[in-house]
């Protein structure tokens, strides 16, 4: 029995052998593909663009001259880029906070509502879904000065008690916004399509947060003697929705950052009036595609990565840190 | 539900923000020029019978067509038999304003080539970073192998890189290239999605050891049990990321303005439509909404027909 016994497990150990060294060839021709494409198609973008950076480098040209960091010089003294940043942050630090909120309160609402609660989440749905050019082509039209239904509504409430409220008055005199065209309002208006674009997404994920909020937490709050749903709401459910926050404020962060398509389709050139709202994705596209001006634009490239790369980098700390008072 | 007015008040009033530019896309692509400047008409306008001006001035008849047509209205003068067949232009030209609308925007631009263009480049997409993700997937889940880990850290390393963000030196490799204005640049720097391989890896780990153990039995190689055995196991998580990648690159707008400039042949369906306004002299909007229209209308039906599927896969990005 024991010969047999060893014959058995020699036998097994060397298909074992046999098996894993096929195994590693098996593994190595399997991730290879997708090893390779990760090199070409992700990293070395990233080096190329951190060594033009530092050049002068353009399309067409055959040769380039290291300019050491003059590009980033450039971005952190010219105006343009002033308004680049300005604009960016502008943009971030109000729909950042907005969207996750009127995502966070819709989903509360809806999550009490007995019945209606899909209708609501599909529609508060629709706009993540439908192509944002069109929607922004869409909006275009609603806030356009003279035949726009925004424009239309608001001359509409002109006679009426509504007229007291300042804007409105001023509106009714004079003439209401040109929203798109007035530099005051520009950038306020890509942060409002942003939010109403973006909401539902941040909407559906709270929601899918909440269902995980075990009922008995809020039987032993009201024990505790919370009373009140803001206390409810303090004590039990944004603690246990920490992880989804984590997760949407980066997220919508990082999608804030890459905002593009409703600034070229309103400002194919230059960024809005007085380039109110020429943000750094409109910015890598002008400098860096049209005008050929490749070091600046990687120089901005860099730039954009690394404040991309540090946000996932906190939230990837955060939710190892276990926000979630567990 | 009662106690609860003050709630549906709130949300109704965002639902009316939400739709607002929907109703508008579509009543627009519904009504004549005149309703559109007017702003009347409701939401489907009147439909009454508009002449299109450009289709009657292309049958303008001339000196050869009233030759022609002389025989037909025998005693008449040359600018009698004129008058006769303008109006028969006329009314060969009036249309219901929806019908205007449409017919314009697949005539006006080859909107089915776009289309099409949409179509080719998000089913590529998707099919090639099945084929890349799948087998690296699975590698990473279920085969050891001496640098694993390392490849692991690298897939985990590429999530913190956004395809948008790199545009610029991508642009400049495909132009090194030569491959601007190609399909291949459309699809090229999508085909790898790290976040696909990490979905999957996190999928099979998932799935028994046994399955793949009792397929080896059978004698089928890790090829084999690749596309035989995982593949069919992890059919739910591909439809929710074949949701999320066709809606991404669907919509997406940025990569193809920047690989395609000018060979209209290549635009997607976004890019025929920023053409479209780019041209759009002013009176253009209904056929310019229709447009918007027909491009959104896919994925919206879809959406609406599987909502939790594509809540599911949109929102894959949460799950993780």
């Amino acid at each position: 029995m024991a010969v047999i016994d060893a014959s058995v497990t020699d036998a097994s150990r060397e298909t074992t052998m046999a098996r894993s060294a096929g195994e590693r060839r098996a593994a190595w021709v399997l991730t290879a593909p997708a090893l390779i494409l990760m090199v070409i198609v992700l990293l070395a973008p990233v080096i190329i663009a951190g060594l033009l950076s530092f050049t002068n480098y353009s399309l067409g040209n055959s040769g380039f001259d290291w300019v050491g960091t003059d590009n980033y010089e450039k971005l952190f003294t010219r105006s343009t880029y002033e308004k680049m940043f300005l604009a960016t942050l502008t943009y971030v630090v109000t729909v950042v906070p907005i969207s996750v909120g009127l995502g966070l309160g819709a989903a509360l609402l809806i999550n009490s509502l007995g019945r209606f609660r899909e209708i609501y989440k599909t529609i508060y749905f629709l706009p993540v879904m439908a192509t944002l050019l069109a929607m922004a082509i869409a909006w275009e039209f609603m806030l356009h000065p003279s035949i726009g239904m925004i424009n239309r509504a608001l001359e509409a409430t002109c006679g009426t008690p509504i007229e007291v409220i300042p804007f409105i008055a001023n509106g009714c005199t004079d003439r209401f916004p040109l929203w798109l065209g007035d530099k005051r309002y520009a950038i306020w208006v890509i942060c409002f399509i942003g939010i109403w674009q973006g909401f539902g997404f941040n909407m559906v994920l709270y929601l899918a947060g909440l269902t995980g909020v075990h009922r008995e937490l809020y039987h032993a709050a009201e024990m505790d003697g919370a009373k009140s749903a803001w206390e409810r709401f303090r004590l039990v459910t944004w603690p246990a929705l920490g992880p989804t926050t984590v997760f949407v404020v980066t997220i919508t962060c990082i999608r804030a950052f890459q905002v593009f398509d409703t600034i070229e389709a309103f400002w194919p050139q230059g960024g809005g009036p007085n380039k109110s709202t020429y943000v750094m994705m409109f910015a890598i596209f002008e400098k860096g595609i049209q005008q050929n001006l490749i070091g600046i634009g990687s120089a901005i490239t860099m730039l954009f990565l690394a404040f991309v790369m540090v946000l996932t980098l906190i939230q990837r700390w955060l939710v190892e840190r276990k926000v979630h008072y567990k | 539900m009662i106690r609860d007015w003050w709630k549906h008040l709130i949300l109704t009033l965002g639902v009316i923000v939400v739709i607002a530019p929907f109703y508008m896309m579509v009543s627009y692509s519904f009504k004549s020029p005149g309703e559109i400047d007017r702003g009347e008409g409701g939401f489907f306008g009147r439909q009454e019978l508009m002449v299109d001006e450009r289709c009657v001035k292309l049958r303008d008849p001339n000196r050869d067509d009233i030759a022609a047509a002389a025989s037909r209205f025998p005693g008449q003068s040359d600018a009698e038999i004129r008058d006769v067949l303008v109006a028969k232009a006329e009314a060969d030209c009036a249309m219901r304003p929806v019908v205007f609308n449409y017919s314009k925007a697949f005539t006006e631009a080859p909107l089915l080539r776009y289309l099409l263009n949409g179509v080719i480049v998000t089913a590529s997409i998707f099919l090639i970073q099945v084929v890349v993700a799948l087998p690296a997937a699975f590698a990473l889940a279920k085969l050891n192998f001496w640098g694993r880990d390392a490849v692991f850290a690298l897939v985990l390393f590429c999530l913190l890189i956004p395809v948008h963000a790199i545009a610029l030196p991508l642009y400049i490799m495909l132009a090194k290239l030569g491959l601007t204005n190609t399909y291949a640049a459309l699809v090229v720097p999508w085909t790898i999605s790290v976040f696909g391989i990490f979905l999957m890896r996190q999928f099979f780990m998932t799935v028994p050891d046994d399955l793949i153990d009792a397929a080896r039995m059978d004698g089928m190689g890790e090829f084999t049990i690749v596309w035989r055995v995982m593949l069919p196991t992890a059919v739910p998580a591909l439809l929710a990321f074949a949701i999320f990648s066709v809606v991404a690159h669907w919509n997406d707008y940025f990569w193809p303005r920047i690989v395609v400039t000018g060979n209209r042949d290549l635009f997607t369906p976004p890019l025929g439509l920023r053409e479209f306004k780019g041209d759009g002299d002013g009176s253009f909007f209904g056929p310019m909404m229709a447009t918007a229209t027909v491009i959104v209308t896919p994925l919206i039906v879809a959406f609406l027909l599987a909502q939790k599927r594509f809540i599911e896969g949109i929102t894959l990005n949460g799950m993780k």
